[in-house]
């Protein structure tokens, strides 16, 4: 059976072009999607059923025993981390906010570890943002900023971007601009009109340099800054401000190096001081196909983005303090649960032994680096293969992704809200 | 030889990252991406085994040359092997410092540990799948 219109549920792309083959509950061939598409719908490998650590082995477990055993944790924990949430969709991102108000615990969602920064300087200096769409149509000047679409984000170029025609934009590659700004050379910037090279940790500096040429007080930029010179400052400057409609990308390049939020602040003053002269507009380029979602739930119902702490009764946010590496790393959690993530592998070692101490719970399809230092593992359907549900993509636009069939998982709303039950009951009584 | 260590998302990793016990995930998640004249320097090629240390801890990974780094700078994808290295510490910012690792680099003959293995090392219990 042949489906079209297929949401992607990678990254923050999110596209939903594709066309998708099915037969015996498998996906047998993707059109349109790009090399992360197809392995994710082709190479499907998952866990086969829920497993409990067993002394220096693991055991098979039921569901019920799993979710039971979930809520005990929980019950038990003084300090409950409630970590991931990018990889599931928005109806169970929701039931996860709920539990941790229920205990009391920190919820905290994959963004602390890539555009956590990005929302901190947002709300600092706000976001002059778009979507996707009015790119595609209008912008004649696309600049990526530490982004690396080729790798990350495969189809932005030709979706959107670079390779895009649009309304306003007859022929994309020969009518857009394209800038670059990285640190290193990538497969990116190779197809870049410009190229800035930046000296490592020197973004904020080039991107003061270019908002002091905008601004006209160009006569204080020394011959270089961060590596680049100040001719070709100048000559991105020029572009940007002749541009009819400029849009800027940016990506951890900024929000991970030294500076941090910072450097994100600073990248939206340029996005404002352009706006003086022409249309300007910038926006994360989100990484995990609805971790922009996660911070649209947790912020409707808690009035944060991210790293929320319950403990006190209300919802308290602070980065720095309430986010899962700083929590981990002081060994203040005492029990976790992971949804959809895989904090094993991407969070930094001393945080991966402390998950490996206490009682570790993952939900996840897949077997992962989290598995070997949890407690618990809870296989689930995958939205967009075997499970339906929302998505936000990373401009904020929310898409319903849809089963391609009905498999034997259940998702990961259903164990969430078991989970959710039984912690209430328990508490009731 | 020290130098600077740079992680983030590659193609590959992208593309086995939902199959992590697979050879193909750690084949690129352990490759250490070099400058060749840095590789020229440590003596070592393509293949060779590079034990890497950082303040937070070490790891040995695989040499990889790559075009695109300049020297003193090596490039891990995102993932466990980069993550042996990296150090906690946010600056109260939530965020730790993923792209400026200070590490040193020195040539081994001992194995590329796989995931499971290093997971074991913080204290789990290796799943077989
Ligand atoms: S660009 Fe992203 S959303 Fe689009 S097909 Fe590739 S992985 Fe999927």
């Amino acid at each position: 059976m042949k489906i079209e219109d297929v949401v992607c549920t990678f990254c923050g792309c999110l596209c939903d072009d594709l066309v998708v083959e099915v037969e015996n509950n498998r996906v047998c061939s993707v059109e349109n999607g790009c090399t992360l598409a197809n392995e994710k719908f082709m190479r499907d490998h998952r866990l086969k059923n829920p497993i409990r650590r067993d002394g220096n082995g693991w055991k098979a477990v039921s569901y019920d025993e799993a979710i039971r055993e979930t809520a005990e944790i929980l019950l038990d924990a003084d300090r409950p981390l409630l970590y991931g949430w990018s990889g599931t969709h928005g109806e169970a991102q929701s039931v996860g906010v709920h539990l941790a108000e229920l205990i009391g615990g920190v919820i905290d969602n994959t963004s602390t570890v890539c555009h956590g920064p990005s929302i901190m300087a947002i709300q600092e200096v706000g976001h002059p943002g778009c979507t996707l769409g009015q790119v595609k149509n209008r912008a004649d000047v696309i600049v990526y900023w530490g982004a690396n679409p080729i790798d990350a984000h495969p189809r932005h170029m030709s979706r959107y971007t670079t390779y895009a025609d649009g309304f306003f934009i007859e022929n994309a590659f020969r009518d857009r601009k394209v800038i670059v700004a990285d640190v290193r050379q990538t497969e990116s910037s190779a197809i870049a009109d410009e190229f800035l090279k930046i000296d490592r940790g020197g973004d904020y500096a080039a991107l003061s340099a270019l908002r002091a040429i905008v601004r006209g007080k160009g006569d204080l930029i020394p011959s270089r800054v961060a590596g680049v010179t100040r001719e070709q400052l100048f000559r991105v400057a020029e572009i940007c401000m002749k541009a009819k409609f400029g849009a800027i990308f940016f990506g951890l390049g900024l929000t991970m190096s030294p500076g941090k939020y910072k450097n994100i602040r600073n990248a939206i003053e340029l996005t404002q001081e352009l706006n003086r002269h022409t249309k300007f507009t910038i926006s994360p380029m989100r990484g995990h196909w609805n971790v922009y979602g996660s911070n649209e739930v947790f912020t409707w119902i808690t009035g944060y983005p991210y790293a929320i702490d319950f403990a006190r009764g209300i919802a308290f946010y602070n980065p720095g303090e309430t986010t899962s590496v700083d929590i981990l790393m002081r060994g203040e959690c005492d029990a976790c649960l992971v949804v959809a993530s895989d904090p094993g592998a991407h969070f930094p070692r001393a945080c991966a032994e402390h998950l490996a101490r206490i009682p570790t719970v993952q939900i996840d399809p897949h077997v992962n680096a989290t598995t070997h230092l949890a407690t618990l593992q809870i296989p689930v359907a995958v939205t967009g293969i075997d499970a339906e549900g929302t998505a936000y993509r990373m401009d904020g636009v929310p898409i319903r992704a849809r089963k391609l069939f009905t498999g034997s998982y259940p998702n990961d709303q259903e164990i969430l809200e078991k989970i959710f039950a039984r912690v209430k009951e328990a508490k009731r009584s | 030889m020290r130098v600077i260590l740079n992680t983030g998302r590659t193609i590959r990793q992208g593309s086995y990252v939902e199959r992590k016990t697979s050879a193909d995930y750690m084949e690129e998640a352990a490759s250490l991406n070099m400058n060749r004249m840095d590789m020229f320097e440590l003596a070592v090629e393509d293949g060779n085994h590079i034990r890497v240390r950082s303040d937070h801890g070490e790891v040995v990974m695989k040499a990889r040359a790559v075009e695109g780094l300049i020297r003193g700078q090596v490039f891990v994808c995102l993932g466990p092997y980069a993550n042996h290295l990296v150090g906690p510490e946010t600056h109260g910012t939530g965020m730790p410092d993923f792209k400026t690792t200070q590490v040193t680099l020195e040539p081994t003959t001992d194995p590329v540990p796989t995931i499971r293995e290093l997971m074991e090392r913080c204290g789990g219990v290796g799943y077989e799948d």
